[in-house]
C-alpha cells in the first residue's frame, strides 16, 4: 500500500509537484494519468526516495523512504523511462547482477531468472548480450529485472511502449497475476485503451497536483463523459498537448 | 552474502575486461613504458661507449698534398680515408650514408698557396642533423693544432714569439661526473614509470561513471537497494584494480629490463632487489588507488563519455608534473617529497634504486599520503552521488 499526502517538491523556483495525494491499494492496478511534465517521473523518483519532498508525507506499507530508502526500495520494483541495460552483459548476467544487488543468490536467484525469463517469453535472449536489442527486447529485460525480486510495490513508467502485441498481452497477463497475488502497482501510461482493460484505479495529475482519483467508471461518471480520453482531457482542463 | 560494493565490483570489471578499448590500453602502457625506457637507456649506453670503442672515421679529398695534417689526425686515432674528387652532391651523399662523421676537402691550389704564406683552404663538410658533435670537434680541434703549429713556426721564422698569437690562455675543467650527468635522465625515467597508474584504469572509470550516465542505466542503479558510497566502491575498485595490475606488470618489466643493462657504463645504478621492488609495488597501491578515485569524482559528473575524456586528460597532466618539472628543477631529496603523491613514489624509487637504506618512514609516508588523498577522493565522489542535484541530473 502506498500512501502519498501533500507531497511538494520545488526545483529553485519551478513547482515540480505543487501538492499530489492519493492511495494506491494492495491487489489493484492503479494508473497514473498525467500530462507530460505533470511531475509523474519527480512523484516516482521521490517515491523510491532519490528525491527528497519539501513538504507532506510518503508511507509504503508504512515505511517512509526518506527514512529508510534501502527497506523501501527493497520492496519496489522500478521501470522508469530509462531501460539501463548493459551492453556487454547477457540477459542472464544482467539480471543476476540486479538479483544480487536485492539481496538474492545462489540456485534460488537462477530459478526465479529462468521463471520470470518464462514469464515475459524472453527465452531466445536470456543468453545473448543486450548489444543491438530490439525495443521490445530492451523492455522485456527491464521488465524481467523488474519483477525478478518479487517486489510487493511495482512503480512502471509506460511499460508498454514499444512492445507488440503478444508482448503487451503478455505484460498484461503478467500484471494481472501480479494483482491477484496483492501486488500494489502503479503504472504511468499514457495508453487510455490499457487504463480501461486493466485498471481498477486511476490518479490524474497536472502541473504537480492531483486533480482526481478513482475508478475509470467513476472519473467518467464525475465528468459526465463516456470515453475515458475525453474525460481525462476535461480533468486535465487543457486541450494543449505539446504545446504546453 | 556478498557485500553490495564487491557485487558491483564484480559486475563493473566483468564489463571492463570484454571492453577491448580497456584492455588495448592496459596492455600498451603496461609494455610501452619499459620498453620505451629500455631503447633510450640503451641507446645511452651505446652512444656513451660507441668513442672509447672505435675511432672516428673521416674522407679526405686531396689529402696527398698536407701529410703533416694527416699524420696528426692518424694520432688522434682519426682514420682518413682517401676519396677521389667529388662534387658537392657525391659528398652529400656520402655523409648520409653516415659512414663518415665528416668530409675533409684541400683545395686544388692548396700546395701553392701554403708554399706562398697565402691562407689555403680546407673544407670541412658535415651534416649537423647527424649525431656526430663530439667527433667533428675532434677533428676540428686537430684542425685548429694544426693552424696554430705552422703559425707559430713561420712567426718564430720571422723572429716573432708564438705566444703573441695567445694573449688569453684558457684553461678548461669539466666537473660534471657521469653521475650527474645522467642524474636528469634517471629522474625522468623514473617518474615516467608512475604515469600508467593515471592511464589503466581511466576508461574504465569514465565508462562506469559517465558512459553509465549517457547510456542512462544510472537512475536505474541508484534505484536499487544499495548506498550511493557502495556503488562508487565498487566502480572505484574496480579502476583501482586495473591500474594496480598494469602499474605492477610494468614495474617488474622495467625493474627486469633497467637490472639486465649495463647502467653502470653511463654512471647510473640499478641495485635493487625484488624484495625491494616488492615494496615499491605495494607502496604504489594506494596512488592507483587515488588516481582511480580522483578519476571516478570527476568523471562522473560529465554528462558525457567525451566530456569525461576530455576533463580527464587535464587530469593526466597532474602525474606529468612531477615526472618532468622536479628533476628539471634539480631539487635535493626532502621529507615534503614524501607526502605528494607521485612524486613521492618516484623519489622512493630513486632513492632506492642507489641502493641506500632509507628506513621505514618514507616509505610509510609515501603509502599513506596517497591512501588519505584516495579516500578524500572517494569521499567527495560518494557525498556527490548521494545529492539530489546528481539524481536531477542522470
Amino acid at each position: 500500500m502506498i500512501e502519498v499526502h501533500e507531497v511538494r517538491k520545488q526545483f529553485g523556483s519551478v513547482h515540480a509537484l505543487g501538492g499530489v495525494s492519493f492511495t494506491a491499494r494492495d491487489g489493484q492496478i492503479t494508473a497514473l494519468l498525467g500530462p507530460n511534465g505533470a511531475g509523474k517521473t519527480t512523484l516516482l523518483r521521490t517515491l523510491v526516495g532519490l528525491l527528497k519532498r519539501d513538504h507532506g508525507s510518503i508511507a509504503i506499507d508504512g515505511v517512509d523512504p526518506e527514512k529508510d530508502p534501502m527497506a523501501v526500495r527493497r520492496n519496489i520494483g522500478f521501470l522508469t523511462d530509462q531501460f539501463g541495460l548493459y551492453e556487454r552483459l547477457s540477459t542472464r548476467e544482467y539480471l543476476q547482477y540486479f538479483g544480487e544487488l536485492n539481496g538474492m543468490a545462489g540456485p534460488s536467484l537462477k530459478q526465479r531468472i529462468d521463471e520470470v525469463s518464462g514469464l515475459l517469453q524472453m527465452d531466445d535472449i536470456l543468453e545473448r548480450r543486450a548489444k543491438g536489442f530490439s525495443q521490445g527486447q530492451r523492455i522485456k529485460v527491464a521488465l524481467a529485472r523488474t519483477l525478478l525480486h518479487r517486489p510487493h510495490h511495482l512503480l512502471l513508467d509506460e511499460p508498454s511502449r514499444g512492445l507488440d502485441v503478444m508482448s503487451t498481452r503478455a505484460l498484461r497477463t503478467a500484471l494481472s497475476s501480479l494483482r491477484a497475488e496483492g501486488c500494489c502497482v502503479i503504472m504511468a501510461t499514457h495508453v487510455m485503451q490499457e487504463v480501461t482493460h486493466l485498471c481498477d484505479d486511476v490518479i490524474v495529475i497536472a502541473k504537480g497536483h492531483t486533480v482526481a482519483q478513482g475508478s475509470p467508471e467513476e472519473l467518467c461518471r464525475r465528468t459526465g463523459i463516456a470515453n475515458l480520453e475525453d474525460a481525462f482531457v476535461s480533468l486535465v482542463g487543457t486541450e494543449e498537448g505539446i504545446a504546453a | 552474502m556478498k557485500p553490495t560494493f564487491l557485487i558491483v565490483f564484480l559486475k563493473e570489471l566483468r564489463e571492463a575486461l570484454r571492453d577491448r578499448r580497456t584492455l588495448g590500453l592496459l596492455a600498451l602502457f603496461t609494455l610501452m613504458y619499459p620498453i620505451m625506457i629500455g631503447y633510450v637507456v640503451n641507446q645511452t649506453i651505446k652512444r656513451a661507449t660507441k668513442p672509447e670503442r672505435d675511432g672516428v672515421e673521416i674522407a679526405v679529398i686531396g689529402g696527398a698534398q698536407a701529410p703533416t695534417l694527416m699524420a696528426q689526425l692518424k694520432q688522434r686515432n682519426i682514420t682518413a680515408r682517401e676519396l677521389g674528387p667529388l662534387d658537392e652532391p657525391a659528398i652529400t651523399e656520402a655523409l648520409q650514408a653516415r659512414k663518415y662523421a665528416v668530409v675533409l676537402r684541400l683545395s686544388d691550389k692548396f700546395t701553392e698557396n701554403y708554399a706562398a704564406m697565402r691562407p689555403a683552404r680546407v673544407e670541412l663538410w658535415y651534416d649537423s642533423a647527424d649525431e656526430n658533435g663530439p667527433r667533428r670537434r675532434e677533428v676540428e680541434s686537430v684542425l685548429e693544432a694544426y693552424n696554430a703549429n705552422v703559425a707559430g713556426a713561420r712567426l718564430l721564422a720571422h723572429g716573432v714569439s708564438p705566444a703573441t698569437l695567445a694573449p688569453v690562455q684558457v684553461q678548461r675543467f669539466d666537473t660534471a661526473t657521469n653521475a650527474s650527468r645522467s642524474a636528469g635522465l634517471i629522474g625522468g625515467i623514473l617518474g615516467i614509470l608512475f604515469v600508467p597508474a593515471f592511464i589503466c584504469g581511466m576508461s574504465t572509470a569514465v565508462d562506469s561513471t559517465a558512459g553509465e550516465r549517457e547510456r542512462r542505466s544510472m537512475e536505474v542503479l541508484m534505484a536499487q537497494p544499495a548506498k550511493a558510497w557502495e556503488l562508487v566502491v565498487g566502480k572505484w575498485l574496480t579502476s583501482g584494480s586495473l591500474a594496480i595490475v598494469g602499474v605492477t606488470l610494468e614495474l617488474v618489466l622495467a625493474h627486469a629490463i633497467l637490472s639486465w643493462l649495463p647502467l653502470e657504463e653511463i654512471g647510473m645504478s640499478w641495485s635493487m632487489g625484488w624484495g625491494e621492488l616488492i615494496l615499491i609495488c605495494i607502496v604504489s597501491v594506494p596512488l592507483c588507488l587515488f588516481a582511480a578515485g580522483l578519476q571516478v569524482a570527476l568523471a562522473m559528473n560529465a554528462k558525457s563519455f567525451k566530456e569525461a575524456q576530455s576533463v580527464l586528460s587535464f587530469v593526466m597532466i597532474l602525474p606529468m608534473l612531477p615526472a618532468f618539472i622536479v628533476p628539471m628543477m634539480e631539487l635535493k631529496t626532502a621529507d615534503w617529497m614524501y607526502m605528494v603523491p607521485v612524486l613521492s613514489n618516484q623519489t622512493l624509487l630513486r632513492e632506492m634504486s642507489k641502493g641506500d637504506d632509507i628506513g621505514a618512514l618514507p616509505v610509510l609516508m609515501t603509502f599513506a599520503c596517497s591512501a588519505l588523498a584516495a579516500a578524500i577522493a572517494v569521499g567527495f565522489a560518494s557525498w556527490r552521488m548521494k545529492s539530489e542535484r546528481y539524481v536531477l541530473s542522470v
